[in-house]
């Protein structure tokens, strides 16, 4: 005779996820329903778990919110058949119902013909002369994944469960909402303040370090990301005789100076230069004669000749350059730009008054 | 001649059919709807005489339409033959996982053990794994020289700035975030939902801690994760990079496999703004001046849709997801799915209605 540690009281507390991990693990004690998990009336007596002390304790570690709790006590246990009386010592016998003897288990019926298949599986798995480790793996997967060894919610007949939890209800569940209570009457009234202070004051120790630090090396980190040298094309690009422009058709696009990155445009009472960048994501569209319209190629984005958006995903108009005349010649500096939802168009320079 | 002639019209007539079923709107509501046949008749689908007849068909359709020149230069083209072969490897693989969870599902129901249970896939490093690794890069090295030699990369002119060739496509992997900047405005399309697909994908295993399929192939135990994760990578995804290839032409329209790209071809796509819809078509009054009385009505529809849809699934669908996620955990999915739910739901309003913005605050760049 050996004494061994053994469960003699399981129930859950509060806070059960309804996730079946423990119905898997250990289907005669545990049942999962639609949004509960309770343990099965059989399962209040100390004489039914004690033989199934192992899969118990591994449905409260296999548990992801650690909500299965229960008592053990020391008892004696045979040691002529440990099989016998200890079956947790072989977990896939104490996984497969059908080892542990004359269980009062409601879906016994509908589980017998399942048992020699479970049976077998679990022979043909144990007889295999692969790693232990890797056995042991393979064995809780099988068993996990669907062995007759696991009662699903909806192999139980909802009636004789709702009978049984209507005459006795669990204690389980009793004993979880007394345990609840008795937490939250002997929770010292000052312990949430006193955090709430704590976490005030790092939090303003942090976003003081913080300001400090941006403070003192933001401005020169800054700096630093410019470059020392910029070296760019002369903004101001020189495009003709204003009398050119002069003689375009009212709605006419000159494409002469595209490469430039400039289309000029002819409305009736003035000249302006638009910009050819697309302002959905900056791809060049093409002048459509045609269709009297700009389209971009890269998401399909168009624009009146004018430079207005009107189809496709571009959130605005195209912008505009600023535009002067220097002695007859049209000058157009790309450094200063018009953008129509600010209202710019009517501002002074953003055209040439025909 | 005449029979020629018949037969010749009769083709056009069938090539006229798929190129409108190619229309994005048909081509969207098809490919789910094939989806979800897919996914409800999985068992019988994944037969291998079922899944073999329709390969078959579709390598015929393939086939016949190499007839067509349009059709030919598209997916010919050096840069979309391996997008090709990836629609091929897509089918195959679902295939491949959905049969094996057919199997699975079907052994569970007689209470038979997986067909994981019996296998050891455990592979010696020396010899085992150094020669599989061996002849792959043999194989992989020579079909990369061969592929080099038959469809050479495309040398094009120098690039300029300031010229943009049409179509501009992104690489193929890229194209459905391409697609998606057509619908929403660029830091939403080019910036959130991208970030958002990352981070949802990497919070997917603290948002589901079910352990039901771990190490087995299965569906009946996992609908809806499963469904969910295939609605977004084939339909939002994958069709997405087929619009992308093989749609859309130049101007960035969409064509159908046998029309011609014609860069003149007309198309009336004049946008509509929700502000319009609601001021101007609904109330029949003048926009109001202040952009965000101007806006009010799409806020309050964009932030209904994030506010009161988690609530209603909670009720309805999502209750017993609900239970077993807690309330964190459940809106941070909830929220994660409205916002997968967007893209669909913005395409069709496009399509429909020419939408251009739910939201449209040009003012501050915040556009819907």
């Amino acid at each position: 005779m050996a004494t061994k540690e053994v469960v003699t009281r399981v129930w859950i507390e509060e806070g059960c996820i309804v996730c079946d991990a423990c119905e898997a693990a250990c289907p005669e004690v545990f049942q999962v329903t639609e949004d509960s998990c309770i343990i099965r009336p059989a399962a209040m007596a100390a004489e039914f778990n004690k033989p199934l002390t192992g899969s118990i304790r591994d449905a409260a570690e296999e548990c992801p919110v650690d909500v299965i709790k229960f008592e053990t006590m020391m008892a004696e246990v045979s040691d002529e058949a440990p099989t016998a009386a200890d079956p947790p010592a072989e977990p896939a016998s104490a996984k497969v119902p059908a080892a542990v003897p004359a269980k009062p288990k409601p879906a016994a019926a509908a589980k017998k013909a399942d048992k020699p298949a479970a049976k077998s599986a679990a022979a043909a798995l144990t007889d295999d002369e692969t790693d232990p480790a890797i056995a042991a793996l393979l064995r809780a997967a099988a068993t996990r994944g669907g062995n007759a060894g696991i009662l699903r919610s909806g192999d139980i007949d909802s009636d004789e469960w709702r009978r049984t939890a209507a005459a006795q209800l669990p204690p389980d569940a009793r004993q979880a909402k007394l345990v609840e209570a008795a937490k939250k009457a002997s929770k010292d009234p000052d312990a949430g303040r006193r955090t709430v202070a704590g976490g005030a004051a790092l939090a303003v120790g942090w976003v003081a370090f913080g300001t400090g630090l941006g403070v003192s090396i933001g401005p020169a980190f800054g700096r630093f990301m410019m470059p020392n040298v910029l070296e760019e094309p002369d903004p101001r690009i020189r495009i003709g005789p204003k009398k050119r422009y002069l003689e375009m058709a009212v709605g006419e696009v000159n494409e002469d100076y595209k490469p430039q990155g400039i289309w000029m445009i002819r409305l009736d009472d003035r000249i302006a230069a638009l910009n050819i960048i697309c302002t959905h994501l900056g791809c060049i569209p093409n002048w459509l004669p045609n269709d009297k319209k700009y389209k971009c190629p890269c998401h399909g984005s168009g624009y009146t000749f004018d430079g207005i958006n009107f189809e496709g995903p571009t959130p605005r108009p195209l912008e505009r350059f600023k535009i002067l005349e220097e002695g007859g010649i049209v000058v157009v500096d790309k450094s200063k730009k018009y953008q129509h939802e600010l209202g710019q168009w009517d501002q002074k320079d953003s055209f040439l008054p025909v | 001649m005449v029979n020629y002639l018949a037969a010749t019209s009769a083709l056009d007539d069938v090539k006229h059919v798929i190129n409108v079923l190619c229309e994005p709107h048909w081509f969207l509501i098809i490919s789910v709807v094939a989806l979800a046949v897919f996914l409800l008749k999985y068992r019988t689908v994944t037969k291998p005489a079922v899944a073999g007849t329709i390969g078959a068909l579709c390598t015929l359709a393939f086939l016949v339409s190499c007839l067509d020149s349009n059709f030919v230069k598209i997916v010919t083209k050096a840069d979309n033959v391996p997008i090709v072969m990836m629609m091929v490897l897509v089918g195959f693989l679902l295939w491949l996982a959905f049969r094996q969870a057919a199997l699975n599902d079907e052994r569970m129901e007689r209470g038979e053990p997986l067909r994981e249970a019996g296998a050891d896939d455990k592979v010696l490093v020396w010899p085992d794994l150094v020669y599989i690794e061996l002849i792959a890069l043999v194989l992989c090295t020579a079909a990369l020289v061969v592929w080099a030699i038959v469809l050479p990369a495309p040398l094009e002119q120098p690039a300029d700035p300031n010229v943009a060739p049409n179509p501009a496509k992104a690489p193929w992997y890229f194209l459905g975030l391409q697609e998606m900047l057509v619908y929403f405005d660029p830091w939403l399309a080019g910036v959130v939902l991208p970030g958002l697909i990352i981070v949802g994908l990497i919070a997917i295993p603290y948002i589901d801690k079910n352990p039901r399929g771990n190490g087995y192939y299965t569906f009946k135990e996992r609908p809806f994760a499963i469904s969910t994760f295939l609605f977004g990578f084939v339909i939002l995804w994958v069709v997405l990079i087929i619009f992308g290839t093989f749609l859309r032409g130049p101007n960035w329209n969409f064509f159908g496999p046998y029309e011609f790209w014609d860069p003149h071809r007309p198309a009336a796509l004049l946008n509509t703004e929700f502000h319009d819809l609601f001021w101007q078509g609904l109330l029949d009054r003048r926009l109001p001046e202040h952009f965000l009385i101007r806006e009010l009505p799409g806020i309050v529809l964009v932030v209904g849709y994030f506010v009161v849809c988690p609530v209603l699934l909670k009720a309805t669908f999502f209750r017993r997801m609900y239970l077993q996620m807690g309330f964190i955990r459940y809106n941070v999915m909830a929220f994660l799915l409205l916002m997968m739910m967007l893209m669909p739901i913005k395409m069709a309003l496009r399509w429909m209605f020419n939408l251009h913005y739910v939201v449209g605050i040009t003012e501050w760049f915040l556009n819907v």
